[in-house]
C-alpha cells in the first residue's frame, strides 16, 4: 500500500491559558487516503477545529501552538515549516470551508476578487484570467447568474451563498485536501442539503479528498467512507462508516448514534429528541487528568475507568476503540 | 437618492439654526456686552453715551429681535461687524483660518499617518519594544495637558537649546522674497505642530494598534491565510483596509473640531489663528466675533461630516447603499 496523501501521528495540540498550558488535542494520529472522505465528529469543544486548523499550520499563536506530533502532507512535515512552505500549500494543495459563513469573507472586497487573488497567487494567474476563472468558480458552486454576483460585496448575499463562495475560494486551486468544518451549521436544512450535494458533485469532478467535520450523524452516514470520534481532545473510536453506524463500540459512539431520530421510525418510536448524554464535556483545565476522560457520563464505568487511560485498540476491519470494555469482552 | 440628499441638507440647515440662536441665547444670558467692553477702554462714558451705543448695536431690542436680525444676516453671508477689531468678521474669520488650517493640517495629518504606522507595526509583534513604546506614548499623551506639553517643548527646544522660535508665525528680520517666507513660516510651525501633533499621535496609534489587533482576529483574516496569501497582502491589503475605518471616522470629526482643538496650542505659542482670535474675542466680549466663529466652527463640523462620508464609502461598501 502506498503512503497515505496525509498522515497525521501523535499530535498534540496546547494552548496556555494563564500559566499553565494544557493540550486539548492529545495523542492524535488518523490517515487519510486519495480521494477519500473522512468524518470527524465530536461534543462541541471536543477539538475538531484545531485539530482542522493545525493541518494549515493556523492554530493562533500565541496561546496555541502545535506541542508535538508530525502531520505528514505526502511526505512532508508541515509542523515547524515555514510560513513560505506553508503558504505553498494552504490555498492551494490542502484549503479549508470554515464554519462562520457570515464573517470568513472579506467585506471591503468583492467576492470575484475574493476567489481570484487565490488564482492569482498561487497559479501567478493575470487579472483577467483570474476573474474569468473566478467567475467559472461561482457558475461550478451553483450561483445564479455569476458575471453579476462576481460584483457584489459578501453583504449582499445570504448566508447559502456567502458559504458557496467559501467552497469556489476553496476549491478554485482544485486542492487535493479540501477539509469542511461544519460547514452548514449556520445554514438553514434545505441549505445544508444544497451544500452536500455540491461538496458530492465537486469531489467527482475534481477528485479531492475531504475531511468533514460535523456534530451530524446522518450527515456521516451519507458523506464519510470513514468516521473518526473525538472526546475530550483524543480519538476514541475510527472505522468505516457502515460498522460503525450498525455497531457502534465506544459508549460514546453509542449514545451519540441513540440520539438520531430516525426518519423510518413511527413518531410514537422516535426517542425522546431532546435525550442527551447526561453531563457535559470535561473542561480544557481537567484534561489530562487519569482515567478516562469520559468516565463521569459514561453508564458502563468501571473501576479501572477512573485511575487508567484506555489506549486505542484495534478491533478488525480498520476498526479502533479506547475503551476498556473492549478488553472485557477479548478477554 | 435625490430625496435622502435634499432630507439631509434639510437636517443640516436646521441644525445651522439651532446652533445659532443656541449661541446667541447663552452669549446673550452670560455677564457683559460688547458696550461695557468699549465703553471700559474708552475710560467711561456718560449713561446717555451707553444708551446711545446699544441702541446703535441694537442691544436695546428684545432677544427675539436680535435673534431674528443675526439669522437674517447670515443667511445672506453677513456675520456682523466687529468694533473692536473695525473689521467685518468674515474678513477677520478668512484672514485667520490660514495659519489656523495649517497648523492643525500638519499636525492631524502627520499624527494619522504615522500613528497609524507606529499602531499597525505593533499591533502584530504585541510584545515588542515597539509596542510597549506605543502604550507609553499614548498614555503620556492622554494624561499630559496640551499647554504643560507646549511649555515643556519650549523650554527644551527654544531656551536651553535655543533652535526654534518661542512664538507667533512669522519674525520681523526676514530677508524678502517667497522662499524666505515659507522657511520662515515653517521653522515656527514646528513647535505648536509638534506639541499639538503630539497629542494627536498619542491617539491615533493607540486607536489604530486597538483597531489592527482586533481586525487581526477576524475571520476574514485567518480565511486570506487560509488561502495561502503572503504575509504582507494580508496584513495590508486584508486588515488595513478594515482597521483604517475608525481611524478615518475620528480623523473627520477631529478635522471638524479644527479650532476648537487648536485653541489652548494656538494661545500657548500666540499663533495668529482662529483659536487666539476666539480666545481674544471672549476676553473683549467681543461677542459678534466669538458668535462668527462658533458658526464659522459649526459650518467645519458639518463640511467635514460630508467629507468623511464621501471616503467613508469609497472604503467600506456596506454603507453604499444606505
Ligand atoms: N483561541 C483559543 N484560545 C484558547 N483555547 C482555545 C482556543 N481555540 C480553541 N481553544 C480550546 O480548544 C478546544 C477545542 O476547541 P475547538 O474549537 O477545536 O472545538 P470544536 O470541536 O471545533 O467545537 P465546536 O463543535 O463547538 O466547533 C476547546 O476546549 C477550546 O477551549
Ligand atoms: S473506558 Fe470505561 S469509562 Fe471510558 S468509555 Fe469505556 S467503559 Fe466508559
Ligand atoms: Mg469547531
Amino acid at each position: 500500500m502506498s503512503a497515505p496523501l496525509l498522515s497525521v501521528r501523535d499530535l498534540e495540540i496546547s494552548f496556555r491559558l494563564g500559566t499553565e498550558e494544557t493540550a486539548v488535542v492529545r495523542d492524535l494520529s488518523f490517515d487519510l487516503g486519495e480521494g477519500e472522505t473522512l468524518g470527524i465528529v465530536g461534543e462541541s469543544g471536543c477539538g475538531k477545529s484545531i485539530t482542522a486548523l493545525s493541518l494549515l499550520g493556523l492554530v493562533p499563536n500565541p496561546p496555541g501552538r502545535v506541542s508535538a506530533g508530525q502531520i505528514l502532507f505526502q511526505g512532508q512535515d508541515l509542523v515547524g515549516a515555514s510560513e513560505e512552505q506553508l503558504n505553498r500549500i494552504r490555498g492551494n494543495e490542502i484549503s479549508m470551508v470554515f464554519q462562520e459563513p457570515m464573517t470568513s469573507l472579506n467585506p471591503v472586497y468583492t467576492v470575484g476578487e475574493q476567489i481570484a487573488e487565490t488564482a492569482r497567487v498561487h497559479f501567478g494567474s493575470s487579472r483577467a484570467e483570474a476573474w474569468d476563472r473566478a467567475i467559472e468558480m461561482l457558475k461550478l458552486v451553483g450561483i445564479p447568474s455569476p458575471e453579476q454576483r462576481a460584483h457584489n460585496f459578501p453583504h449582499q448575499l445570504s448566508g447559502g451563498m456567502r458559504q458557496r463562495v467559501m467552497i469556489a475560494i476553496a476549491l478554485v486551486c482544485e486542492p487535493k485536501i479540501l477539509i469542511a468544518d461544519e460547514p452548514t451549521t449556520a445554514l438553514d436544512v434545505t441549505v445544508q442539503a444544497q451544500i452536500f450535494d455540491l461538496f458530492r458533485e465537486l469531489q467527482d469532478k475534481i477528485g479531492a479528498a475531504i475531511i468533514l467535520i460535523t456534530h451530524d450523524i446522518g450527515v456521516v452516514a451519507q458523506m464519510t467512507n470513514r468516521v473518526m470520534v473525538m472526546y475530550a481532545g483524543r480519538k476514541i473510536e475510527e472505522g468505516p462508516v457502515a460498522g460503525f453506524i450498525r455497531d457502534p463500540r465506544h459508549p460514546y459512539t453509542r449514545g451519540l448514534i441513540s440520539c438520531i431520530p430516525r426518519l423510518s421510525m413511527s413518531p410514537s418510536d422516535m426517542p425522546d429528541p431532546l435525550f442527551e448524554i447526561p453531563g457535559v464535556v470535561p473542561a480544557p483545565r481537567e484534561l489530562g487528568a487519569p482515567g478516562c476522560a469520559f468516565a463521569p457520563r459514561c453508564p458502563h464505568a468501571m473501576q479501572r475507568c477512573r485511575v487508567q487511560d484506555p489506549a486505542l485498540s484495534r478491533i478488525g476491519e480498520g476498526r479502533a476503540v479506547a475503551c476498556w470494555l473492549e478488553e472485557e469482552v477479548a478477554a | 437618492m435625490i430625496k435622502g440628499t435634499l432630507g439631509k441638507t434639510a437636517n443640516t440647515v436646521i441644525l445651522l439654526i439651532a446652533v445659532l440662536v443656541l449661541n446667541f441665547a447663552m452669549i446673550h444670558v452670560a455677564p457683559g456686552d460688547p458696550v461695557e467692553a468699549l465703553v471700559g477702554e474708552m475710560g467711561g462714558a456718560t449713561t446717555e453715551q451707553i444708551a446711545e451705543l446699544r441702541a446703535q448695536f441694537g442691544l436695546d431690542q428684545p432677544l427675539y429681535v436680535q435673534i431674528g436680525k443675526y439669522l437674517w444676516n447670515v443667511a445672506q453671508g453677513d456675520l456682523g461687524y466687529s468694533y473692536y477689531y473695525d473689521q467685518p468678521v468674515t474678513s477677520l474669520i478668512l484672514d485667520r483660518i490660514g495659519p489656523t488650517l495649517l497648523l492643525v493640517t500638519t499636525a492631524l495629518f502627520s499624527a494619522i499617518v504615522i500613528g497609524t504606522v507606529l499602531g499597525v507595526f505593533s499591533a502584530q509583534r504585541r510584545n515588542s519594544l515597539l509596542s510597549h513604546l506605543v502604550t507609553v506614548l499614548s498614555l503620556a499623551g492622554f494624561s499630559a495637558p496640551v499647554f504643560w506639553i507646549g511649555i515643556m517643548l519650549i523650554l527644551l527646544l527654544s531656551v536651553a537649546i535655543p533652535i526654534l522660535p518661542i512664538s507667533g508665525m512669522t519674525s520681523s528680520e526676514v530677508p524678502e522674497g517667497t522662499f524666505w517666507y515659507i522657511l520662515d513660516v515653517a521653522h515656527h510651525l514646528v513647535l505648536p505642530a509638534l506639541t499639538l501633533g503630539l497629542i494627536y499621535l498619542a491617539f491615533y496609534s493607540r486607536l489604530s494598534r486597538a483597531s489592527m489587533i482586533e481586525v487581526l482576529q477576524t475571520d476574514y483574516v485567518r480565511t486570506a491565510r487560509a488561502k495561502g496569501l503572503p504575509r504582507r497582502m494580508v496584513i495590508y491589503k486584508h486588515a488595513l483596509r478594515n482597521a483604517v475605518l475608525p481611524v478615518v471616522t475620528f480623523a473627520g470629526l477631529q478635522f471638524g473640531q479644527v479650532i476648537s482643538g487648536a485653541v489652548l496650542v494656538e494661545t500657548v505659542f500666540a499663533w495668529p489663528g482662529l483659536g487666539t482670535l476666539a480666545f481674544d474675542s471672549i476676553l473683549r466680549r467681543d461677542t459678534t466675533t466669538l458668535l462668527g466663529i462658533l458658526f464659522f466652527s459649526a459650518l467645519m463640523v458639518v463640511v467635514m461630516n460630508i467629507l468623511t462620508d464621501i471616503v467613508y464609502r469609497r472604503i467600506d461598501p456596506r454603507i453604499k447603499t444606505a
